[in-house]
Parts: C-alpha cells; sequence; structure tokens
C-alpha cells in the first residue's frame, strides 16, 4: 500500500469518525423524542442531545479527591476512540467498510467490550461507592450479553459458510450475501430468532432501561458515571452516541444489508444520498423496536435477573435458532434451497 | 505488506497495523474535541469531595466495595448451580483426582461411541 493511500485510508475514517458522532446524537435525539410521545410528552427537540454535549463541553471538569486521576480522564477518552473505532469495520450504507479487508465480525463483537471496558475503568477510578458498584454490575452485564452474541455472530456466518459463502466472517460478504437469501424456511425462522437475540443485546450494549443496572440513577444515582462531569462527561456522552449509530450499523449489515440502489437506477451521487438516508431510516426502525420501544414499556431488571435472562433464556433460544438453521442446511438439498 | 501482517485463521482475520492507524485517527479527533472542553475546576473544595447524596463521607473502608462482590450477580442469577458445585470442591486432592479420572473416563466412552 502506497503512502498516498493510507493518507486516503485515514482520510476515510476521519469522515466516518465525524459521522459516528454525528449520526449517533442525531439517532439519540430520535430515540429521546420517539420515548417522550410515547408518554404523552412533547419531549426535546431532535438536536438536544448537540446541544447538551456543548454544554457539557463548557462545564467545569471536577476529578474526585479520591479518584485516580489519570485513569478517571483516560477512560472517557478511550471508550470515545473504540466506539467510533468499530464502525470502521462495518458498512454503512452502499459503502463498504473502510477497514474491512482488515477485520471481520469476531473483530467487531470483541472491539464491542472495548467501551464498557473503559467504562469500567472509570468507574472502579471514580473512588465512589456508587460508581464501584456501577462498575461491578457492568462487569457482569458484559458477560452476560457475550455469549448470546458470540452465538449469534456464529450462527450467522456458520450458514453463510454452508451456503459456500467463502470468508463468511467478514462484513462484505455478509452485507453482500443477505443470510435470508440462502435459507430455506427452516432457515429463515433461525434467522429471525437470531435477529430477535441481537435486538435483545443491544439495550444491554447500551446501558438502556431494562438492562441499565450499572447506572440506575434512581438506585445508584448514575453508578458508572457519578463522579464525572464537564468534557470526561460529554466524551462519554458522545461515546454512547457513537455506540448507539454502531450497534445499529451492526444489526443492519447483518440482517438488513440491502440498498436503494440496488432496486432503483440512479445517477452515482444521488445513489450514494439515498442509500444513506435509507440507512439512517434502518437505524432508526432498529433502534425504535429495540430499544425505545423496550425502555419505554419495561421496568430495569435486577442484576441477577439480567444473567438469568441472557446467559440462560436468550442463549437457548439462540441455540435454538442455531439448530433451525442446521436443520435448514440438512433439508435444504432436499427442498433445493439454501446451498 | 498486509498479507505480511494480517493474522488469518482460515475464517477470521485482523490486520493490528491498520486497527492502529484507525485508532490514532479517531484518537486525534478524540483528544481535538477533549481539548475544546473546559479544563479547570476549583481544586480543595467541597467540588472534589465524593458524591454521596448529600451524606458525610464515612471512613474510607467503611464504603470500600470489596472485588469478591464482582461476580454477585452470577453467584445470586445462577444458585442452584453453585448450591451443588461449591460443595463438590472439597479441597481434598483424593476426590480432584477422583472427578478428573471419572470425567476421562466418561469422554473416552463418549469419544468411542461416536467415533
Amino acid at each position: 500500500m502506497t503512502p498516498a493511500e493510507i493518507a486516503l485510508l485515514a482520510a476515510w475514517c476521519a469522515a466516518l469518525s465525524l459521522f459516528a458522532l454525528a449520526g449517533g446524537l442525531l439517532l439519540s435525539g430520535i430515540d429521546r423524542k420517539l420515548a417522550a410521545h410515547m408518554q404523552a410528552r412533547i419531549g426535546p427537540p431532535i438536536r438536544q442531545p448537540f446541544i447538551d454535549t456543548v454544554k457539557l463541553l463548557q462545564k467545569e471538569n471536577v476529578v474526585p479527591a479520591n479518584a485516580i486521576p489519570w485513569l478517571f480522564s483516560a477512560a472517557p477518552v478511550v471508550a470515545l476512540v473504540s466506539s467510533v473505532l468499530v464502525l470502521f469495520y462495518i458498512p454503512v450504507a452502499s459503502t463498504m467498510p473502510v477497514l474491512g479487508a482488515y477485520g471481520d465480525l469476531v473483530l467487531v463483537m470483541y472491539l464491542l467490550t472495548v467501551p464498557a471496558l473503559a467504562l469500567v475503568a472509570g468507574g472502579f477510578a471514580s473512588g465512589s461507592p456508587y460508581a464501584t458498584i456501577g462498575a461491578q454490575r457492568e462487569m457482569v452485564t458484559m458477560i452476560a450479553y457475550e455469549f448470546p452474541l458470540a452465538i449469534v455472530v456464529i450462527g450467522v456466518a456458520w450458514r453463510l459458510g454452508a451456503a459456500g459463502i467463502s470468508h463468511p466472517f467478514a462484513l462484505q460478504s455478509i452485507a453482500a450475501n443477505p443470510v435470508w437469501s440462502v435459507t430455506g424456511p427452516l432457515g429463515l425462522a433461525g434467522v429471525f430468532i437470531l435477529l430477535v437475540v441481537l435486538a435483545a443485546i443491544t439495550p444491554a450494549e447500551l446501558s438502556r432501561i431494562p438492562f441499565d443496572t450499572q447506572e440506575a440513577e434512581t438506585e445508584l444515582a448514575g453508578g458508572l458515571l457519578v463522579e464525572y462531569s464537564g468534557r470526561n462527561l460529554a466524551m462519554f456522552t458522545l461515546a454512547q452516541a457513537a455506540k448507539t449509530l454502531v450497534l445499529a450499523a451492526v444489526i443492519v449489515a447483518v440482517f438488513f444489508p440491502w440498498n436503494l440502489s440496488s432496486f432503483l437506477a440512479m445517477p452515482g451521487l444521488l445513489a450514494q444520498a439515498a442509500d444513506l438516508l435509507f440507512f439512517l431510516l434502518k437505524a432508526v426502525l432498529v433502534l425504535f423496536f429495540a430499544v425505545t420501544l423496550v425502555r419505554v414499556a419495561m421496568a430495569r431488571f435486577r442484576i441477577n435477573e439480567l444473567v438469568s435472562f441472557y446467559w440462560v433464556y436468550l442463549s437457548v433460544i439462540g441455540l435454538a435458532g442455531i439448530v433451525l438453521l442446521m436443520a435448514d442446511v440438512v433439508a435444504g438439498p432436499l427442498a433445493g434451497v439454501g446451498v | 505488506m498486509d498479507l505480511l501482517l494480517t493474522l488469518d485463521t482460515g475464517a477470521g482475520f485482523w490486520n493490528p497495523v491498520f486497527w492502529v492507524l484507525g485508532a490514532a485517527v479517531a484518537g486525534v479527533i478524540a483528544l481535538l474535541l477533549y481539548s475544546l472542553g473546559e479544563k479547570g475546576y476549583k481544586k480543595g473544595t467541597a467540588q472534589e469531595a465524593p458524591f454521596l447524596s448529600g451524606n458525610p463521607e464515612p471512613e474510607k473502608g467503611l464504603v470500600h466495595v470489596r472485588s469478591g462482590n464482582l461476580y454477585w450477580g452470577f453467584l445470586d442469577a445462577m444458585e442452584g448451580y453453585y448450591r451443588r458445585l461449591v460443595p463438590l470442591h472439597t479441597g481434598d486432592l483424593h476426590d480432584y483426582v477422583l472427578w478428573y479420572m471419572g470425567m476421562t473416563a466418561l469422554f473416552l466412552v463418549v469419544v468411542v461411541v461416536f467415533r
């Protein structure tokens, strides 16, 4: 690779970073607005997360006396960097991932844990009992949802591999070959189950109700983030926003990778703009069903209920999805579909 | 360069060099935004005291949350499993060797049956 190509790659990464921040804040604003309307409130304007972030940057950045200062201040930056970084490996609209040739879905799965680990490190470094309990709960939550997440990733990639798709863990392959299109009726049911499992993991990844036990304002006064303020809290807010977009992008890439330009003939630039709008629409819909609707309709789980939910119920449901996919591969040649 | 540095397991792949490049770009943007924020606060004032819902801070040892609580959620959620598992850990080496031999025998039987 030439220096010019590396510079171009870096420029794309910079553009995507800004898109992750702006897009994430926009999605957060839409989420708040929709949730407010469902609760018969007017709610804040959609641009409110942008206003909040700017305001946080203007506030004092207090470092508590009990904190470990360098870790307390480094954790929010690490959280933001790692959240944005994941987007470089995920296709956005009709644009293939910038670093897609250099990392796959398994890497994305592991990278998604880094912002959570940064939150944990920040919580432990706060020197507050509320934050410590929040950090411990975040650890437990993370360990709880990793197994069902792995089931989804492996299930989808395995089915694509069984259908003869090369590099089934690569997100370009997954986006170019929608998993629905390589399965028969049994497989469709299996894929739908895996979609539901991934949708159920999303609120926990984003620390949203009913899986916000680590923040739990009414119980832990903010938990992990109780001691954070000013620009440190702004970094965590931006990291959360970027992660919102990233998770929506993962679900869209794995389960809804279609683009408008594939169906409608359009000139180049218009096609890209239409695909980008369509991508954002899909992201909004995914987040509405996976996050907004759930958080408005449900109350918070206790941490032990959360573990049971992920390790017992959701894992069993996910494994049932994989069994259906396996049955589909066996039944596929008989029915003449899917392989 | 890519061929030399991309780690390929046959199914998955990862190139750490480009991961570092991406992290560097995202890091520069994050630090730029971070530098835009207000830096200071009133040191040595009540601002620095930990937030405890307005209560005075007890002695640090009294509010320290022990690391043993880290897995409380798991221990509580899977209480039935641990209730059976913990008594099996007797601390007697003979018991562990017996378990090891028993499980090895079981695996051998399974392997032979399913071959």
